[in-house]
């Protein structure tokens, strides 16, 4: 893992990215499965997937003429950074909704 | 690492009385204002708001084509007080293959005109998300399992 942080977070900035990751959480998964769910082109979303490579997040290898990708565990180790994550989109939604509610709602329904 | 562990607990004291709070959450055009982060769109796409309704949210970045983001179905609602939702279930509650699988449970509390918001969030343990993991991991992963995923809608 020589990939500096920069590439890894680059990585993780485009909702498609992220959610290939999502998906390879639950186990390995073909090139073509895992573009299935996306609407856009497959150059498009074979670009992405080098991203994913370059940041060090996922791996792939090809056996005859299926090319299937893996996530790499070592840049998602800990159980407890995963909740953390968790929890911050978590208080952030709640952020979002506190804000929401006392900006446009509640004089409103105070009359 | 136990259920209880892989649970959060979230809690806000929002400055408006719950019949505002529970607006926010049950009607679209303001429930999309807030579910995802900006400058993502969120589209509702399913908000049946009665035990067993669809819930199921898209999102889209910078006028791209819509892209996955929760789907679920709603277990409980009783409005301005509770809401619980899942995304092991689907609308109708049909079983699901979710990425993230979790059951949320938010809650409603008049506090003197303000609400106290809650939201508990319950998730699968890693240890029991390998057990439906596809072969082909390496030691020492099951800490970290299917759900990192969720990162993946949920930052958005």
């Amino acid at each position: 893992m020589e990939n500096n942080l920069d590439s890894a977070f680059h990585a993780l900035a485009d909702p498609t990215r992220r959610a290939v990751i999502g998906r390879l959480m639950d186990g390995p998964a073909p090139v073509t499965e895992l573009a299935r769910p996306f609407e856009i082109g497959l150059p498009t979303f074979l670009k992405h997937l080098r991203v994913l490579e370059q940041g060090g997040w996922i791996r792939s290898e090809k056996r005859g003429r299926v090319r299937t990708c893996h996530v790499r565990p070592e840049r998602l180790h800990a159980a407890e950074r995963w909740l953390a994550e968790q929890r911050a989109i978590w208080d952030a939604r709640t952020d979002r909704l506190a804000d929401y509610v006392e900006t446009h709602l509640a004089a409103e329904d105070r009359r | 690492m136990t259920a209880s562990q892989a649970d959060l607990r979230i809690s806000r004291l929002i400055n408006a009385p719950p019949a505002a709070v529970w607006r926010a959450w049950a009607e679209r055009e303001h429930f999309e204002k807030w579910w995802i982060p900006q400058p993502i769109e969120c589209r509702s796409v399913k908000h049946d708001l009665r035990p067993g309704g669809g819930f199921e949210t898209q999102m889209r970045d910078g006028g791209g084509p819509w892209k996955p983001h929760v789907e679920g179905c709603f277990l409980a609602v009783v409005p301005q007080r509770e809401l619980v939702f899942t995304t092991m279930l689907s609308e109708g509650w049909r079983p699901s293959e979710p990425w993230l699988g979790l059951t949320a449970i938010i809650t409603l509390a008049d506090e003197q005109g303000a609400t106290r918001y809650s939201a508990r969030v319950l998730h699968r343990t890693p240890e029991e998300a390998r057990k439906h993991a596809d072969m082909g991991f390496e030691e020492g992963w099951g800490t970290a399992i299917g759900q990192l995923g969720a990162i993946a809608p949920a930052l958005a």
